[in-house]
């Protein structure tokens, strides 16, 4: 299977620059030469009922935490909200 | 001999009898760090000051007469992929160089309950993605005995630094055999729990159906303690098993007489090295002398885990990494002209190349049109490789195995060629795919002097069978020798 680097990249939000699109192309050619090495198995994927996950119930969240705790990463905070580049003309 | 040299039990043992103070043994863990960490290089962040304050609060507990844990004191270092609140957490990655998070994983909260005194945040390969450490953004981890070789990977800075006395245990996380494979490089003790047996919330996601946190030590004892306080139900992990968990090390046995070792020729094949192969057979031997009984057994789909693991974990690394954007934490580019260029020059900027190969195998094999062709085939032959280890489990007790198929490689030997790299979680990646716990215990050394590990695999939730095995095999050798002479 040729993979196209560019679309794959530009599906993942990543841009490869251009002097290492080559050797990206090269190595993941022969990482997906490896992976797609796997045979046909005549079966169907069934939920594990040993292992399902136990999902908590809907009650009111008790954690504290201040707003200012919550944006302390923030790269751009203004009016304590997070601040992006304009998505709406 | 030093305080850093010595195992977490025996610290908690003077602890108890008065013959040294919790301020004693951090001053002297922290004293080795300022003398090698020059050399390892294991620490992204040492926490100097707050150890000692940690160590303090012990000390004036234990004059209070306070009932304490037996780990209380005890220095512990923390992979930097492990949520730590108020301590930088940059999954050794330029995306999270600036990332202190306002929560405690909940293995922090475990850690922190019981009193142990954290070190500082370990190195590792970015975003857990790699297999010697070498893909960190920020540094290097040696290999404490020998300085020219990687410590292994994802978790290289835990080992490294519990190999060479910068700190007593450390916590790790294993996708592939992220805490395996460094402990085998290093010759310490490192265990990758049961999947859903260790809470995962707060530790950064790359796979998060195969990730498990677990602990490194340098005697079984050790891991032992710390399994018992990090395991156990939370509810802040949806995947989190909500059954009655042993205290392992209370009830740590020394015996294996009657138990069943299974050996696995799929193990013992090409592309492991000759005298990694005779160090493990050696050591079953001296197991079955003991009392153990052998038996082969076969794991037919080996050949098929590779394949399986970097489709299943690079699948869901590319959902999990989607979260990076610039925009809540981390890293954002200095300069773009909309959101889309925002995102991608932050992605491409704060990724290395190795995370970024993931990202977009992930992608790949999730695309329209591929899934079938991957993921799904991938995700039947999981099912399959589960089947067989269940089938060898209702013969055998525990299954041995290489964890790793050579000794600790040179820096820079495979970094052209992810392949290779790749090639070195051979022995440990179906451990993960199946969900079962395993360890990675000292077995002997290479030619060159390198450390060589075994893997004793278990059934589910089986990790006393397993760190009884260990222990007893840890007590015929007489312990796994003496901290490394860093030069």
């Amino acid at each position: 299977m040729n993979i196209d680097i560019k679309h794959i990249a530009k599906l993942s939000r990543l841009r490869i620059e251009d002097d290492k699109i080559e050797k990206f192309e090269k190595d993941m050619q022969s990482i997906v030469n490896m992976v797609e090495q796997l045979p046909d198995i005549d079966d169907t994927l069934t939920l594990d009922v040993n292992n399902a996950m136990k999902l908590r119930e809907d009650v009111e969240v008790t954690d504290k935490y201040t707003r200012e705790q919550l944006m302390k990463n923030a790269p751009q905070v203004q009016a304590g909200c997070l601040v992006v580049p304009k998505i709406v003309d | 001999m030093e305080l850093y040299e010595k195992s977490a039990f025996e610290l908690s043992e003077m602890l108890k009898a008065k013959e040294c103070s919790a301020a004693e043994i951090t001053e002297s863990v922290l004293g080795r760090i300022g003398k090698t960490e020059a050399s390892v290089e294991a620490y992204v962040t040492v926490c100097e000051e707050s150890a000692r304050e940690q160590a303090k609060k012990v000390d004036e507990m234990i004059a209070e007469g306070k009932e304490l844990h037996p780990l209380a004191g005890i220095p512990i270092g923390i992979k930097d992929n492990i949520s730590t609140k108020g301590i930088l957490t940059t999954c050794s990655s330029k995306m999270l160089y600036n990332y202190v998070p306002p929560f405690n994983a909940t293995v922090m909260n475990k850690v922190n309950s019981a009193e142990m005194v954290v070190t500082g945040k370990l190195n590792m390969d970015e975003f857990a993605m790699g297999s010697s450490t070498e893909t960190s953004y920020f540094k290097k981890t040696k290999n404490p005995h020998d300085l020219t070789r990687i410590p292994g990977g994802s978790s290289g800075g835990s080992a490294a630094a519990v190999a060479s006395g910068e700190a007593i245990v450390a916590l790790g996380s294993d996708t592939g055999g992220s805490i395996r494979q460094p402990s085998a490089y290093c010759g310490v003790v490192g265990l990758k729990p049961t999947y859903g047996s260790v809470s995962r919330f707060g530790l950064v996601a790359f796979a998060s159906s195969l990730d498990q946190i677990g602990p490194i030590g340098r005697t079984v004892k050790d891991v032992a303690m710390v399994q018992s306080l990090i395991c156990g139900h939370d509810k802040m992990d949806a995947t989190s098993k909500d059954i009655a968990y042993p205290d392992y090390a209370a009830n740590l046995k020394n015996d294996v007489k009657g138990l069943k070792i299974g050996i696995p020729d799929e193990y013992f094949g090409e592309g492991i090295d000759a005298e990694v192969k005779d160090a493990v057979m050696e050591t079953v031997k001296l197991l079955e002398k003991n009392g153990a009984e052998v038996r082969k057994i076969s794991l037919p789909s080996t050949a098929y885990a590779l394949n399986s693991y970097y489709i299943l974990s690079s699948a869901e690394a590319s959902s999990n990494l989607a979260r990076f954007d610039g925009v809540r934490y981390g890293y954002r580019t200095e300069n773009y002209d909309s959101l889309i260029d925002m995102y991608e020059k932050t992605r491409s900027e704060g990724f290395g190349d190795e995370v970024k190969r993931r990202i977009m195998l992930g992608t790949f094999v999730l695309s329209s049109g591929f899934y079938d062709a991957y993921y799904k085939k991938a995700k039947l032959m999981q099912k399959k490789i589960s089947a067989e280890f269940s089938e060898a489990f209702a013969d055998v007790d525990v299954i041995a195995t290489p964890t790793v198929p050579s000794g600790a490689f040179k820096i820079g030997e495979n970094m052209g060629d992810p392949l290779k790299m790749y090639a070195t979680d051979i022995c440990t990646v179906t451990i993960n795919i199946a969900g079962l716990p395993a360890i990675s215990v000292p077995c002997g050394k290479t030619a060159n002097g390198m450390p060589i590990g075994m893997q004793l695999i278990g059934g589910h939730f089986r990790e006393q069978t397993l760190l009884d095995a260990a222990n007893a095999y840890e007590s015929i050798v007489g312990g796994f020798g003496n901290i490394p002479k860093i030069v």
